[in-house]
């Protein structure tokens, strides 16, 4: 009995493996069956796939003990179908109740629709839980090919998985703000893959020199930016020529509006250029410096602006401004650091050159106004209190010389007196005899 | 009756007038009468007054500094850093205050240290030494609650750590720590307390205590080292004498802690945040080093007692020993050498030194 039962599972398996007998789900039929069936269920489909230790069949039993719908009560059949509540396999797996097998790719992301899609369902669940992705991936690059019948693209359990589903918080999920780039890049850094598809597969390979990833992975802040923070994740597609500088701005809102209200909006639109990923790159986007406004090897603004042109000196002048302030706040923190190692106090000073140290970024701010005379303006208050900070130092060092000088001083006069009491104390004798 | 001659001018006549109003004439007595021996180890007899010279210049360089501070959690640090850049000399007074306060716990253990060894405690000097070992702890007083009054962060977390400590106690010890701190924590309220203690009770404790001292020691004289007593040796009037060789130990003094005040000004570091975590190293004035890691090294019980009660309890002892030393030593009062005594004290020397090396070490991790 226990070898016909196994062998029965195995053509069960063989079954799913081939998605053989699986029907289009009904979205709303289901498939979501209470979790107070789940015990029973679990019994009648896990127990049989555990103990056959097959390598087709037992991976997403074992699997889905740590799955999160196990854990709220969800069994296989809520999505796979047939009766679980029976130990012989023919009537677990009869298509006439319901068994549908192995989904079909196509099938995937309505059949998750069939309870994420549905809101008093999951409500049940997680209120806050949205039910937006399957129309989302409608839109998506991924949804509009997989309707035109390519199977190759992701659906649902491409990167959430199959049957080892953990919650987009758990930082093992393949969804976890740290891994997303790598699932993606499964099927985007698959060269045959996306030449088929007309796409590059060196976009995580440019990502891991991004600044945005130096964030996300090595100092472990978990609002930088991932592939889905601009591509979206569920209705995941390139974002347009037009819309770039909208997505950029989601996180840099300073940017963007300074860009928007620039001369560069409108000409960028007229060339159809993006704006942003045009002078920082779209995958690749090292740490911007200062040189970028310059006209050599890292220069962004010659790219467009030849020289003597009106674009070209106003790059100039910005990149003068800016190189100035930088020189003129560095030589101040160090003349200051100089007298804090002799010992001066220099915390106000530091904090006054702190506001120095603002303008600067904020004259870097403005760059994307591109219009030098706002540089100019920030540039000028921070070389005030840099040109002050410096004088402070330069006061400060007077002061540690006047002290030295007063320490000499007074160290000359108390070498006198010594001398002087030195001179009367041999005067006093050898002192008393006994 | 007038002592003063009448053809003595206007000077001398109300020099008498004063004269004859608080009668300084028997200390003047003995002033005049005072001798110091001369000896091998007459040098040791001036450790006293270089820590009398050395107190005098916390008070004054302390009321200085009070016409400034603000003893408060929001004020006390920016009162520091004002003294330091902004009131004249303030940055000096400042410095000497702090550099100061730690050459007078180093010359206050070096006299004590040159009392033991030469047996200046025994009889009838007894009373003498019990002052003098009080006062020391007095001067561990003053030290420990003026680390905190600039609130800075290394203060308060070395205070909190401090704090701790009389809380191992049994019986009164958390009572006397929550009494320390004023509340359970350290906070703006210890800050208040540790100013009072270290402004107003312990000068005056150290008032009444210090003039015990000192006049225990001119009402007995100078101790004569045992190895020196048998023999003949010469004496030296106290005044000018001996009190001008004083002087230049003074001068030598105030030009030392104006050269390590210009050189290297005392840090007033970051101002405290009670909210931010503990940094790495922190660490008491050098005094308490050995005390804070030795405590480190203890078990978390010995003999199901608590190894830090068992510590605590074992530093009171050493505390109670030393003031009770001409006591228990009992071969010094009869004039004889108490070498066991002098091993003892050797070994907590090295001990001492050995855990305060120990801790001075940089924390795992640091940068070298």
């Amino acid at each position: 009995m226990r070898g016909a039962l196994a062998a029965a599972a195995i053509l069960a398996g063989a079954a799913l493996a081939l998605g053989q007998s699986a029907p289009k789900p009904k979205p709303g039929a289901s498939g979501a069956a209470p979790p107070a069936a789940a015990p029973a269920a679990r019994i009648g489909c896990v127990t049989c796939h555990l103990a056959l230790d097959d390598a087709r069949v037992s991976p997403p039993a074992k699997l889905f003990a740590d799955d999160i719908h196990a854990k709220s009560g969800f069994t296989c059949a809520n999505c796979h179908g047939g009766d679980p509540t029976t130990e012989d396999m023919d009537a677990a797996h009869d298509a006439k109740k319901g068994f549908r097998g192995k989904p079909k790719t196509a099938d995937v992301p309505a059949l998750c629709g069939n309870c994420h899609a549905d809101a008093a369902l999951i409500k049940k669940y997680n209120p806050s839980q949205r039910v937006d992705q399957l129309s989302e991936y409608k839109t998506s690059g991924h949804g509009k090919a997989l309707a035109k019948g390519d199977a190759t693209v992701a659906t649902c359990i491409s990167c959430h998985g199959a049957h080892g589903i953990l919650p987009v918080k758990d930082s093992r999920a393949p969804v976890f703000p740290t891994r997303i780039a790598q699932t993606c890049n499964r099927c985007h850094g698959d060269a045959k893959l996306m030449a088929d598809h007309k796409l590059p597969s060196d976009v995580y390979a440019k990502y891991a020199k991004s600044v945005h990833f130096e964030a996300l992975t090595k100092k472990g802040d978990l609002s930088s930016p991932t592939c889905n923070s601009c591509h979206g994740n569920h209705g995941a597609a390139p974002p347009q020529v037009a819309s770039v500088a909208n997505v950029c701005g989601t996180c840099h809102t300073i940017f963007a509006d300074q860009f928007k209200q620039s001369p560069h909006a409108k000409a960028f639109a007229d060339m159809g250029l993006p704006g942003c990923v045009t002078c920082h790159e779209n995958h690749e986007i090292v740490h911007p410096t200062d040189a970028f406004l310059s006209t050599g090897k890292d220069g962004k603004c010659s790219a467009c602006h030849d020289a003597g042109t009106e674009g070209a000196r106003a790059a100039a002048a910005m990149y003068r401004d800016i190189t100035a302030l930088k020189t003129a706040t560095e030589k101040a923190r160090a003349a200051l650091e100089r007298e804090a190692e002799a010992g001066m106090l220099v915390a106000k000073p530091q904090f006054e050159l702190s506001k120095a140290e603002e303008d600067l970024t904020k004259a870097r701010a403005d760059v994307h106004l591109f219009r030098p005379y706002e540089v100019q303006q920030t540039v000028a208050g921070g070389l005030t209190i840099a040109t002050t900070a410096k004088a402070q130092a330069a006061q400060l060092a007077r002061e540690r010389g006047f002290r030295r000088k007063g320490l000499g001083l007074s160290l000359v006069l108390i070498g006198l007196s010594i001398a002087a009491l030195v001179a009367k104390i041999r005067t006093l004798g050898p002192g008393e005899k006994p | 009756m007038s002592s003063a001659a009448p053809d003595r001018g206007p000077l001398g006549a109300a020099l008498a007038w004063v004269q004859d109003r608080i009668g300084w004439e028997g200390i003047a007595h003995l002033a005049e009468k005072k001798q110091v021996p001369i000896h091998r180890y007459t040098i040791y007899y001036y450790l006293g007054g270089m820590a009398l010279f050395l107190f005098l210049v916390q008070v004054a360089t302390g009321i200085l500094l009070l016409l400034y501070y603000r003893p408060s959690a929001s004020e006390a640090f920016e009162s520091v850093q004002y003294i330091m850049a902004e009131v004249p000399f303030g940055w000096l007074i400042r410095s000497i205050h702090s550099w100061g306060a730690n050459i007078f716990v180093g010359v206050i253990v070096a006299h004590m240290l040159s009392v033991f060894f030469l047996r200046a405690y025994r009889a009838p000097r007894e009373m003498t030494w019990i002052t003098g070992a009080l006062l020391l702890f007095l001067a561990l007083g003053f030290g420990f609650s003026g680390y905190l009054l600039p609130w800075n962060t290394l203060a308060f977390f070395a205070t909190k750590v401090g704090t701790d400590v009389p809380a191992q106690l049994p019986g009164l010890g958390p009572l006397l720590s929550r009494i320390l701190r004023g509340g359970s924590d350290v906070t703006g309220a210890t800050l208040s307390r540790f100013y009072g203690i270290h402004v107003a009770i312990l000068p005056a404790i150290t008032t009444v205590l210090l003039g015990a001292h000192v006049v225990l020691v001119q009402q007995k004289g100078m101790s004569v080292p045992l190895s020196v007593e048998s023999k003949k040796y010469r004496t030296m009037k106290f005044v000018p004498d001996f009190l001008l060789r004083d002087a230049v130990g003074w001068l030598v003094a105030v030009g030392l802690l104006a050269a390590l005040a210009a050189f290297f000004p005392w840090e007033l570091g970051v101002k405290a945040d009670p909210f931010s975590p503990a940094p790495a190293g922190i660490r008491p004035e050098w005094y308490f080093l050995s005390m804070f890691q030795g405590l480190k090294y203890l078990p978390a019980e010995i003999a199901g007692v608590p190894g830090e009660m068992v510590g605590v309890l074992f530093f009171g002892l050493v505390g109670a020993v030393l003031v009770l030393v001409p006591l228990l030593d009992r071969r010094a009062s009869r004039g004889l050498p108490s070498p066991w005594w002098n091993r003892l004290a050797v070994l907590a020397l090295i001990g001492a030194l050995v855990l305060t090396i120990l801790a001075l070490r940089p924390p795992p991790g640091a940068a070298p």
